[in-house]
This record gives C-alpha cells, sequence and structure tokens, in this order.
C-alpha cells in the first residue's frame, strides 16, 4: 500500500515536470518583428526560460562592403534596417568623413537632420502598427500605417525613393531640397499635430493598451546600462540618454528640443517616450526648416573609382528610434573599406536583454514586449 | 486605477466619427499614383548620346548591368559600340549608374511598373526597349551633380610676360599631389587607346600614378613608346578628344601625366633601371634606319631590344628629326630628349650622326648592307608661300627658321614678324619670334576656331602678345629699294560654308586689301619631302604617289626589304604616328627576319 | 576643457595599466588604448567601474591577414565624460584564444559569439549555443579576409542563363585597334 502511494507520488511529480512545455515562437509569427525565433520553455503561461534563434536573414553585407567601393558600400546600409534606414546611411557617412576629415556644407547637415527626424516618425509610426497590433488593436496600425505614407511621398519627393532612400552619403546629401518641399513638409506636419490626438484616444487612453503593458517587461533601472540599453527603452527607465544631446552630431546641439523620459522601465513607459518623441520630431523639423541656411549641400568627393580613405579607423553613432546605432570603419589605405562594423541597438536588445526581461512574463506578451524594445531582426544579422 | 475605466473604454469609441471622413488612400488600380518628379524607377538610355563607356557596369554592386552589343550600333572611334542592358531582376534603383554616367545619357524614369510572366524579360536594354522613356526621365544627373569629375587639375605655367624672356620651358609640369589628383580623374574606360595611333595603355599608366605606383606607370608607357617624355610634352594627344570625361567637362590631361610619370625617371640611367628592359640575346640580323626621327628611333629601340643589330644614319648632328629641330625649346628642351635619345642608345642603338644618306653614304649600300632596312625620313623642305614678292630678303619659311634657331642659329627677324598660316609650326614660329623680341601677326585664311594648332598653344600665344588675324588671304609682298620684306598685303576673307558638308571655305572679299608692316613673312602652309637620295633603280619598287611613300599595313614598301614610316607616309604628321609607324614596322621586320 | 580630461584619463590608465599605448591626437572626443590581449579584463572592470565609462558602444574584430593578427575592438562609453574610449588588442592569428567577458556586460556574450563564428576565435569559458547566425556551417570562418565570398557563391550556387553576350569594354576596344596590354600592366586595368 505504501510502494503504491509512493509510485502515485512519483508520477505526479513526473507530471509536474512535463509541464514545463517549449514553444517556439517564429521565425514566422505575426507578432515577431521579423525573421527571427523566440524558443521559449512556458509553466503553464509564465515564461521560465527564453532563447533568442536568429540565423534566418544574414546577408553578410560586412563582408560584402569589403569587396566594394566606398561609394558602392553606401547602397547596402539601408538594407541594415529596413523600416528606419537612414540613421544608418547617416553612421556611415559621418565615419567616412571623420576618417577622410571631409568637410559637410551647413545646409547638408541640416537636410540630415530633416531626413533623420522625418525617419523618426516614419518609424514610430510603424511601431505603433506593431505595438498596438500586438495587443490587438489593429486601428491605430491601420492609421498610422496609412499616414506614415505621407511621409513616405516626402521622401519620394526628395529622395526618388520611398523606403530606400540612399541619400545621405558621405559629403552631405545627394540630392538639394526640391522647390516647395519645405511647404509641403510644414503642411505635413500640421497633419501629424491633429492626428497625434486621435492614435492617444485609441492607444494611450485605451483601458485595454493601459492593463496590457503598465507593469509587464519591466526592465530595471539600476541595470538598464549595465545591460546595454539604449535609446528610448533606457530613457523609459527614467535614465536620460540621447545620442543627440550627449554626443551631438550635425546640428542636434543648435536645435532646442527636450529628451523626454519616463520612470517604471515597462512597455507603457516606453511607449509614452515615444509618443512624446515624435511630438519632439516635429519641433525639431519645424526649427530645421525655419533655420535651414542656403548654400552647398554636398562635399563632392573624387571619382568613385579612384577614392581611397587614410589608413585607420571611425566610429559614428546615431540615435535611431531603436537606439545607439553605429557604423565602425576600417580603413587600409585602399578604395575599399578593410573592415565595417554595423552596431544596431537590436543587437543587444533582441538578444541578450530579450532573453533577461521575459523571464516570468506571460507568453501572451511576449511579442508586447519585442516590440516595445525595437527589436529588428535584419540588424542583428545583417 | 479602478477596474473598470469609463473613460479607457469610451475614448477608443471616437474612431467611430472616422466614418464621416474622406478616405485618404487612393483607388488602386484604377487610379495609379504619379511618382515624383526625382523618382528612381526604370532605367532610360539615350542610345546616340552613350558611348558605350561602361562605368555604370563598373558601379553597380549587385552586377546587374552587362555591356552589350546590339544590332544597329556600331563602335567607332570615341564610342566602344557597347550598350548597357539591366539585369531588373538584380537592380536596386540605388542609381549610381546614373551619378557615374560621363555623358548623362543613363538616366531613370518615373516608370515603375514592369510586370512580366517570362523571367528572362526582366533583362532589357533601356533606350532600345523603352524607346519613349525620354518623355519620363525623373532622376538624371547634371555637370553639378555627376560623381565625375569635369574639371581639370590646372597645369603651372610661367607667367605670359615671363615667357617671352627666354627659351624657358612654359610648362611647369604636374607635382605628386596634382598628378595623383588629376590621374584619380579618369573612369579608366580605355576609349582613348583605340584613337592613339600606337594604342598607348593609357588607362593603365594612368591608374597606376593615381595609385601611386609612378615606377609601373613608366614600364608599363615604355611597353610600346621609347619616347613617352617627347610625348608627354608635345603630343598632339587625340586620346583627350575622346575622353568619356570630356563629353560633359574638360578632359583627362593625359598627356601631362604622361610627362609627369616620366619625370620621375630624371637620367636615362634611372629610366633603364625602371625599365629594365628584357633584352634578347643577339640573333645576328642587322636593321639599317635612315632617320632618327621618332619613328627610326622607335623602331631602332623595339628592334634592338628583339637582338637586332641596328644602325641609325642621321643626316644632322643631333637625334629627334621634326622634334628636335622642328618644336621650339620652351616646349622640349633639349635635356629632355637627349636624356631619351641616351636611354635609347644604352640599350645597344648605333646612331651615327652628320651622314646624310645619297651624299655622305649612298642608299644602295645600305640596302646592300643591312638584312632590312626602314626609312623615317620625314618632311625636311616646307612649302613657300608662293605669291607676289616671295623671293624678298625677310621671306621665309617657318620650318627653315626654327631649324635654324633650335640649331643654335642667330636669324635676324627685326622687329615685325607676320605668320602666315594656323597650325603648330605657324605658333611654334610666332613664340620664338616673340622671343627675340619681335611684334608678331599670325594671318590665317579661317576663323580662329579653325585653327589646326593645339588650342593651349593658341592660347599661349596670346596670353605672350601674338596678334592674330584670323580670316586674311596674303596676296602680296611689299619690297623696300633694298629688295627687303616691307609690308604684307592681305585680303579679307568671308567664310563660305561648304556644299558638300565640309568645313566652311574662306572666300577673299574683292577690295578688301589690306596691309601690314611687316621686317620678316613666314610661311608656315606645310612641308614636304625630299626623296633624292633614293636612286632609280629602287623608284619603280618604292612608290611615291602624293608625296609620300606607299607602304602596305605592316609599313612595308613595294620593295619586301624596305620599310617606311613617319611624316613621309602617314598624312596626320605628328610624332605619335611616327612612333606608331616605326614599331608596327619593326614588328614586320622581326616577323619576316624572325621566319628565316 | 576636453583636452585636460583625456589627459587626465590617459594618466591614470598608464599609471594602472602599465603595458597600455595611448593615442590621443583626435581632435574630437575619442581615445585609444592598444593593451596586451592579458590585460583586457582587468582594463575593461577599470574603466567601467572605476572610471564611469559604463556603457558597453561595441565590440568587433579586424582580420590583418597580412600581419597575421586580429584584432579586438572595445568601444566604451562615459555618458559622464562623453568620452568613448577605444581599447584593441590584437590575437595570433593562427591561434587566436580570449577569456569570457560576458560577466563585465552580459551583452558580451553576443559578441563572442560573433567572433568565435565568424572570426575563429576561441572565447574561454564562454556559455552560449554552439551555432548563433550560421546553420551547420563546415567552412572557414568567413568573415575573416582570406574567405573569398566570390567564389563561394560561384562554388555554390548558379548563374542565371541569358548574360553570358556581356563584353568588357576595355578588351573590346582593345581587340578592335589589336592592341596587346602586357601582362604586368593588366592589373591596373579596370
Amino acid at each position: 500500500m505504501e510502494k503504491k502511494f509512493l509510485i502515485l507520488q512519483k508520477n505526479t511529480q513526473d507530471k509536474m515536470r512535463e509541464k514545463a512545455t517549449t514553444l517556439y515562437i517564429g521565425p514566422q509569427h505575426p507578432g515577431i518583428t521579423g525573421n527571427m525565433m523566440v524558443k521559449v520553455q512556458v509553466e503553464g503561461d509564465t515564461i521560465v526560460r527564453a532563447r533568442t534563434e536568429v540565423g534566418y536573414l544574414h546577408r553578410a553585407f560586412e563582408k560584402l562592403q569589403e569587396r566594394r567601393n566606398w561609394l558602392q558600400s553606401f547602397t547596402l546600409l539601408c538594407r541594415f534596417c529596413v523600416p528606419e534606414p537612414d540613421p544608418v546611411e547617416e553612421s556611415y557617412a559621418r565615419a567616412v568623413e571623420l576618417l577622410e576629415g571631409r568637410e559637410v556644407p551647413e545646409r547638408a547637415k541640416y537636410i540630415r537632420v530633416l531626413m533623420l527626424e522625418l525617419a523618426r516618425m516614419g518609424s514610430y509610426m510603424l511601431w505603433y502598427g506593431g505595438q498596438s497590433g500586438s495587443l490587438g488593436l489593429y486601428t491605430i496600425g491601420q492609421w498610422t500605417v496609412g499616414d506614415r505614407n505621407y511621409i513616405l511621398d516626402l521622401f519620394e519627393e526628395l529622395t526618388g525613393g520611398r523606403v530606400y532612400h540612399m541619400y545621405i552619403w558621405p559629403g552631405g546629401v545627394r540630392r538639394d531640397l526640391p522647390e516647395g518641399f519645405a511647404d509641403k513638409v510644414l503642411r505635413t506636419m500640421d497633419y501629424f499635430e491633429k492626428r497625434l490626438k486621435d492614435y492617444d484616444d485609441l492607444m494611450f487612453e485605451n483601458t485595454i493598451f493601459q492593463k496590457r503593458t503598465q507593469g509587464v517587461g519591466v526592465i530595471p533601472k539600476e541595470k538598464a546600462v549595465e545591460w546595454g540599453v539604449v535609446g528610448p527603452v533606457l530613457r523609459g527607465c527614467g535614465i536620460k540618454s540621447d545620442i543627440r544631446i550627449d554626443d551631438p552630431y550635425e546640428v542636434y546641439d543648435k536645435l532646442d528640443f527636450i529628451v523626454p523620459t519616463h520612470e517604471g522601465g515597462d512597455i507603457w513607459s516606453r511607449a509614452l517616450v515615444r509618443r512624446q518623441e515624435i511630438r519632439q520630431s516635429i519641433r525639431i523639423i519645424r526649427q530645421v526648416i525655419e533655420n535651414m541656411p542656403s548654400g552647398e549641400y554636398y562635399n563632392r568627393i573624387p571619382n568613385p573609382f579612384k577614392w581611397t580613405l587614410p589608413k585607420g579607423d571611425a566610429y559614428a553613432r546615431t540615435e535611431a528610434t531603436r537606439g545607439e546605432v553605429a557604423m565602425y570603419i576600417v580603413s587600409d589605405g585602399s578604395i575599399h573599406p578593410r573592415r565595417t562594423h554595423f552596431r544596431g541597438a537590436a543587437y543587444v536588445h533582441g538578444i541578450t536583454l530579450l532573453e533577461k526581461i521575459l523571464i516570468g512574463e506571460n507568453v501572451a506578451d511576449i511579442s508586447a514586449i519585442m516590440n516595445s524594445l525595437g527589436v529588428c531582426p535584419p540588424e542583428i544579422e545583417r | 486605477m479602478s477596474f473598470f475605466d469609463l473613460n479607457g473604454t469610451l475614448k477608443p469609441l471616437t474612431a467611430l466619427k472616422q466614418f464621416g471622413k474622406k478616405p485618404h488612400t487612393i483607388s488602386y488600380p484604377k487610379e495609379s499614383k504619379e511618382a515624383a518628379p526625382r523618382y528612381r524607377g526604370l532605367h532610360f538610355n539615350d542610345l546616340d548620346e552613350c558611348i558605350g563607356c561602361g562605368n555604370c557596369s563598373m558601379i553597380c554592386q549587385n552586377a546587374a548591368i552587362d555591356m552589350i552589343h546590339i544590332d544597329g550600333i556600331e563602335g567607332k572611334k570615341g564610342d566602344s559600340g557597347l550598350r548597357p542592358r539591366i539585369d531588373n531582376g538584380r537592380c536596386c534603383w540605388c542609381a549610381l549608374c546614373v551619378e557615374v554616367c560621363p555623358t548623362g545619357s543613363l538616366s531613370l524614369t518615373k516608370d515603375y511598373l514592369y510586370v512580366s510572366e517570362d523571367p528572362d524579360s526582366f533583362l532589357w536594354t533601356p533606350g532600345k526597349d523603352n524607346p519613349n522613356g525620354k518623355e519620363q526621365i525623373s532622376f538624371f544627373s547634371t555637370e553639378e551633380t555627376s560623381l565625375n569629375v569635369f574639371n581639370r587639375v590646372p597645369m603651372p605655367e610661367l607667367e605670359g610676360k615671363e615667357r617671352v624672356k627666354s627659351f624657358a620651358e612654359v610648362v611647369l609640369g604636374y607635382s605628386e599631389a596634382e598628378a595623383r589628383a588629376e590621374a584619380s580623374r579618369c573612369i579608366s574606360c580605355g576609349l582613348c587607346t583605340e584613337v592613339c595611333p600606337e594604342h598607348m595603355h593609357i588607362p593603365e599608366y594612368i591608374n597606376a600614378i593615381a595609385t601611386g605606383n609612378d615606377a609601373d606607370a613608366v614600364r608599363i608607357i615604355y611597353d610600346n613608346n621609347p619616347l613617352p617624355e617627347m610625348c608627354g610634352k608635345v603630343c598632339t594627344r587625340r586620346c583627350e578628344d575622346v575622353c568619356a570625361i570630356a563629353s560633359r567637362g574638360e578632359a583627362l590631361a593625359i598627356r601631362w601625366l604622361k610627362r609627369y610619370a616620366t619625370e620621375t625617371a630624371a637620367t636615362a640611367e634611372i629610366t633603364r633601371e625602371i625599365v629594365n628592359p628584357e633584352i634578347r640575346e643577339a640573333n645576328g640580323k642587322t636593321v639599317g634606319i635612315i632617320g632618327a626621327g621618332p619613328s627610326g628611333l622607335t623602331a631602332a629601340y623595339y628592334l634592338a631590344l628583339r637582338g637586332y643589330d641596328v644602325t641609325i644614319y642621321e643626316a644632322n648632328a643631333k637625334a629627334g628629326g621634326a622634334t628636335m629641330y622642328g618644336i621650339p625649346k620652351y616646349r622640349f628642351p633639349i635635356d629632355s630628349l637627349d636624356k631619351q635619345i641616351d636611354y635609347i642608345k644604352s640599350i645597344g642603338v648605333k646612331i651615327l650622326f652628320n651622314t646624310k644618306v645619297g651624299k655622305d653614304i649612298s642608299f644602295k649600300e645600305i640596302y646592300d648592307k643591312f638584312d632590312a632596312v626602314f626609312m623615317g625620313v620625314g618632311f625636311p623642305d616646307a612649302w613657300p608661300l608662293g605669291v607676289d614678292g616671295d623671293d624678298a630678303k625677310g621671306s621665309m619659311q617657318a620650318f627653315r627658321f626654327l631649324y635654324m634657331i633650335n640649331s643654335g642659329e642667330k636669324v635676324d627677324v627685326g622687329d615685325k614678324v607676320v605668320v602666315v598660316g594656323g597650325g603648330n609650326v605657324a605658333i611654334d614660329a610666332a613664340r620664338v619670334s616673340r622671343r627675340l623680341g619681335a611684334d608678331v601677326t599670325i594671318l590665317y585664311r579661317r576663323r580662329v576656331k579653325d585653327m589646326p594648332a593645339d588650342w593651349e598653344e593658341i592660347e599661349g600665344a596670346e596670353d605672350e602678345g601674338v596678334h592674330i588675324v584670323p580670316q586674311g588671304i596674303p596676296i602680296k609682298i611689299h619690297k623696300d629699294e633694298k629688295g627687303h620684306v616691307k609690308a604684307v598685303e592681305y585680303l579679307k576673307a568671308k567664310m563660305v560654308p561648304d556644299e558638300r558638308g565640309g568645313r566652311p571655305k574662306p572666300v577673299a572679299i574683292e577690295g578688301s586689301n589690306t596691309v601690314i608692316e611687316a621686317t620678316s613673312v613666314m610661311a608656315a602652309i606645310g612641308q614636304m619631302g625630299d626623296y633624292s637620295f633614293l636612286p632609280e633603280e629602287f623608284t619603280d619598287k618604292i612608290k611615291i604617289e602624293r608625296g609620300r611613300f606607299v607602304v602596305n599595313e605592316k609599313q612595308q614598301t613595294g620593295d619586301p626589304k624596305v620599310f617606311a614610316g613617319g611624316d613621309a607616309v602617314n598624312r596626320t604628321a605628328d610624332a605619335i604616328s611616327a612612333i606608331a609607324d616605326g614599331f608596327r614596322a619593326c614588328k614586320a621586320i622581326d616577323e619576316m627576319l624572325g621566319k628565316k | 576643457m576636453m583636452k585636460e580630461l583625456k589627459e587626465k584619463i590617459v594618466q591614470r590608465i598608464k599609471a594602472n595599466f602599465a603595458d597600455a599605448a595611448e593615442k590621443n591626437d583626435f581632435n574630437y572626443n575619442r581615445l585609444d588604448f592598444t593593451v596586451k590581449k592579458e590585460t583586457i579584463p582587468s582594463i575593461l572592470f577599470y574603466l567601467k567601474d572605476e572610471m564611469g565609462f559604463i556603457h558597453l558602444s561595441d565590440a568587433n574584430c579586424v582580420d590583418w591577414l597580412e600581419e597575421g593578427e586580429l584584432e579586438l575592438v572595445f568601444i566604451v562609453w562615459s555618458p559622464k565624460d562623453k568620452i568613448k574610449i577605444f581599447v584593441r588588442t590584437r590575437l595570433d592569428r593562427d591561434n587566436p584564444v580570449m577569456d569570457n567577458l560576458d560577466m563585465i556586460w552580459p551583452q558580451l556574450n553576443t559578441y563572442e559569439r560573433e567572433f568565435r563564428e565568424m572570426f575563429g576565435v576561441q572565447v574561454t569559458g564562454l556559455e552560449a549555443p554552439d551555432e548563433f547566425i550560421l546553420e551547420d556551417w563546415q567552412g572557414p570562418p568567413p568573415f575573416r579576409r582570406d574567405f573569398d565570398t566570390a567564389a563561394y557563391a560561384e562554388k555554390t550556387f548558379w548563374e542565371r542563363p541569358g548574360r553570358e553576350d556581356a563584353q568588357d569594354v576595355r578588351e573590346t576596344i582593345a581587340n578592335r585597334d589589336g592592341e596587346e596590354i602586357p601582362d604586368f600592366a593588366k592589373k591596373y586595368s579596370r
């Protein structure tokens, strides 16, 4: 009798252990931010262990750049992270300029800031869709992605391409502003200022959104910097950190804007930071349009086939919507890069950070957390 | 927050108000969005403007552009005859091809829809497959936006006022940094090599200079030109006329770059060390060469390298032919020529100076002594002006004048010189006369822009104060009582279009007689040959037609043993053509004698 | 101001790490230190814990094939001093071994996985799955300079037919006029 009880007890323990199930979220899953997989072990619906699996999108861009010359490399850059390609172009251009000592005309700097801020807005419009969609709120996504097209229209007008702009290149920008462009930008900004209220009504004022995001995906403030958290995610932990202010580039030090922060470290505070940043972007764009000087927009490079950079290396960081992105380039004095390396925010956010903060969360929140961290798989694998 | 949040439940319902708003999407496919004026869509190529340089296919980092032959487009000088074909399956519309197109023929259009079930049809040739794409052009390059560097690095020169004081070299030459900068403008297409009579390896040596390997550049240059420093200074450089960059900008300074490279080898010994040519073992065959001009020297140099025993017979005291005696020293200093002659001699070429064939040695003797003979005799005589009073004292041929000056003789030209003609010889004579202290007028039948002389030479002459009278036809030279030139009378001319499509002809205007005072008149209207050295027994085989030897494509005359080249053969009458003749003759002689 | 600050940092580092060779000629907020590979953990710990360089901006590897070395570069950032420091060291290319550093910054774990996979660096003490980006990769570490991506692509994939009629411009012209480009010059052709 006693022996039988012991066997029964053992069986129950085994069943308890079986409760830890492995789930494979991705690589093709609508809630995942791209082609990657999160392998999670869940007990009930609580995550006990998470592992990021990448490798579905590796294109060896860094290696390919070694075979291309300094100008040809530039066309690969926009593909590092599709939703927001401009900060990558900006980082590369600035790294090359830093290494070569190439001056950039003042007007080009303003145009670059305009590009970067428009890109930031466009990227946040996609984020709205992703973040709300991950919680089942699909209407906002329809709106914001639709409204993003107004920004893409501006890009098309300015650069000739809607998504892959290939516009910011070493020495300045590729083309000057077309006639009447500034007015179009201002009209679009007017539209957005009105429109943002609608997003608030549907998203930030929405109980569902509030309840699903508050206290979820918390990053401890004291560990944040050490864990490599950057950008809006770090500001969502209440830490004021923004490369535009800390390590200013182009003309950000001449512009008046604030860096919003929110205590809490959860999805909700990160969302609030982003919400405010869109408004700051509009503010920056208005200042840029107002203060843009006339003059040259491009300091011409030599014949690209014979364009060499001096020996050495350079590293240029840019604040993107995902956080700090940067380009590290090494030159051996030839017409090809010796090595280029792209530092993406998702490289840290999407692997070590995600693996840490998913533990203890509900399996239904994986997608919302990933969206709030700005995980961009093509940036991880490059 | 309470469990039930009224505000948070009702607020999202405000979305309902959107029902009353007009949708902001367009109703695709009924309406198709008009692309932006700068849109980067499918390619268009203006096939007539395109010169097939292939720069687009080189910059394409997706390897999406092939250069192909298409029916109806043949290669010609300055056009490879190839045209780009785009693999739209690979293209990413970065438009770098547009940015580097030197002619601006390639552009992108607003057209962005291309649907086909056949994947092979994604390969298409812009301009041929979308002939009406020209109206759709949206993303194009201008001189301002193009990534080609259209502006030449200026060549440092002496000031005009300084120049006339002496025979010092006018062009100072590029510094290393200037040469690298100029060389790096080259796109290495190679269109120039076709028009170069000698087909020098231009893109290769320019690239060597651009990458800082001057020694390699010198080696490449000496591969088929033993007188590159001369070419680097005075070549007629037809290569620069077809330079791809010249289609919208200033051509690469190919000549100056060659000059830079060869000047890095300062002496004949250094040249020998750098070029380090492979000299084949003597093969026992001998070649005799008449005339140490560019063609003779070239044939001699390359034959010597191939193991032949070469002897040159030169009538004058110095080698170089017309480049020695015809070109003023401010353009081509004597040291520079000597350096190259010394180098050629160091290879084993023997030159017998002051040995005029027909006088000091007979042609027959040379013919019998050597296994092959090459004649590079040039045009030693000049055409007289052929007007009334031509025989006056002080009326001379510009060519003779230059010969005397270059031989170190003194010539008194007085203080007013009139030069008749518009070629390089005319300009040279004018600029030399300026250096002798005379006021100089150039009288030319056509307009300044019709002058066959180098534009740089014409500009140089103007800088030095030479007065150019275009559209003037001399009719008479007035003499004073001592029979000396007193003045030149000329008629003004108007330009009449040529019915056959040639260049406009000058026609004298009756009654427009004008007289300018002169102390000397120089005719620079052409040179001619002197073939008196050739005994009659040879003239049935070695034919002369219209003042030139008749040769086949191997520079061979009717006598298989005798070859000819240079001014006495070709119509272009410049040094590089002479060098090309010499090189061709060398190959033919080697082929002929090597077989025996 | 920044110059003094940089001077101070250099002095402090040099006082603590005798083998640190600095490069301090940048006209912007950057400092470079080259150290022996054994010093890497301690200097990174020191920068992070003692000097406020708490943010690891980047870590990457450069292959110096000709010199037979792999270079590791760590870029750290101080939010307080607003200065970035490059810490570099060289490993023997034939036997590249480094210590695991993910106790300093946990995200270094990912960087080290990439070093291991792409450059063949052995990281002693690294706890991570064997594969990172590549799957079933048998070949040499692909980010090394001697791995020829074009040759690999040609071997592994095939060309879509239909483009064999492509011509080389330089060759076309040379053939047409009978120019013989000598072999030693060809490396300068495009």
